[in-house]
């Protein structure tokens, strides 16, 4: 893939720093996000390899500035849009919403 | 329909991509020596960007899987055999690096030619 995500990683972020008790998931939206995900991929609505190519066109610096769920989220939301089960607008709209705090 | 009783199965294996192997001759056994081919496609791979051109041993045939590179972009699955291919840290990392190193890469078939 000509983009910045490698399979093999890359140098120069300097060492892996662990978190101590590192819980499986920091937020609520990140538990839901996975739920998501693997509901879709057993639903059968794209594939694992779809979903890593949809990761991979992030652009380079959104890719690099988020964090490992709000790929996933980017990948769930830009393939629920181009396999038809989602609208850009419908997304906007809940996206809307939930800004003004409606749930 | 994704069913409850479905969920923890689905979350504990992601879903298999292996496929059956009996018909799927291996161009590769172990000991083999192989090159990766220097591939840049502009689609999905699975093939990590520092092993492109670098020399290595067959170590392992793990069985035939999915091809992602093709699987990604609706050009169907492509069954093939994946190998556990062994490098030498100096072939990957060039000089100075333990001569002790070496990392183990899981490679599909079509990444690979002989060496």
């Amino acid at each position: 893939m000509n983009g910045i995500h490698d399979l093999g990683g890359m140098h120069g972020f300097g060492p892996v720093v662990r978190e101590k008790d590192e819980p499986v998931f920091h937020a609520e939206w990140e538990r839901r996000t996975f739920g998501l995900l693997t509901a879709t991929l057993a639903l059968r609505r794209y594939n694992i390899d779809e979903f890593r190519h949809a990761i991979e066109r992030m652009d380079p610096v959104r890719y690099l500035e988020s964090s490992y769920y709000e790929h996933w989220l980017h990948a769930l939301e830009t393939l629920l849009i181009e396999k038809g089960v989602l609208t850009q607008q419908e997304l906007n709209n809940r996206t809307a919403e939930l800004a003004k705090g409606v749930s | 329909m994704l069913r409850p009783e479905q969920v923890e199965e689905a979350v504990k294996t992601g879903g298999s991509t292996r496929r059956p192997d009996d018909r799927i001759t291996p161009r590769f056994k172990t000991g083999d020596a192989v090159r990766v081919r220097n591939r840049n496609p502009t689609g999905h791979t699975r093939l990590a960007r520092y092993t492109r051109g670098k020399r290595g041993v067959i170590h392992h045939d793990h069985g035939v899987f999915i091809f992602p590179d093709t699987n990604a972009h609706g050009r169907g699955e492509k069954p093939q055999h994946v190998y556990s291919v062994r490098f030498e840290a100096a072939e990957l990392w060039g000089e100075p690096t333990s001569l002790r190193d070496a990392v183990y890469i899981d490679l599909w078939e079509d990444y690979l030619e002989p060496a």
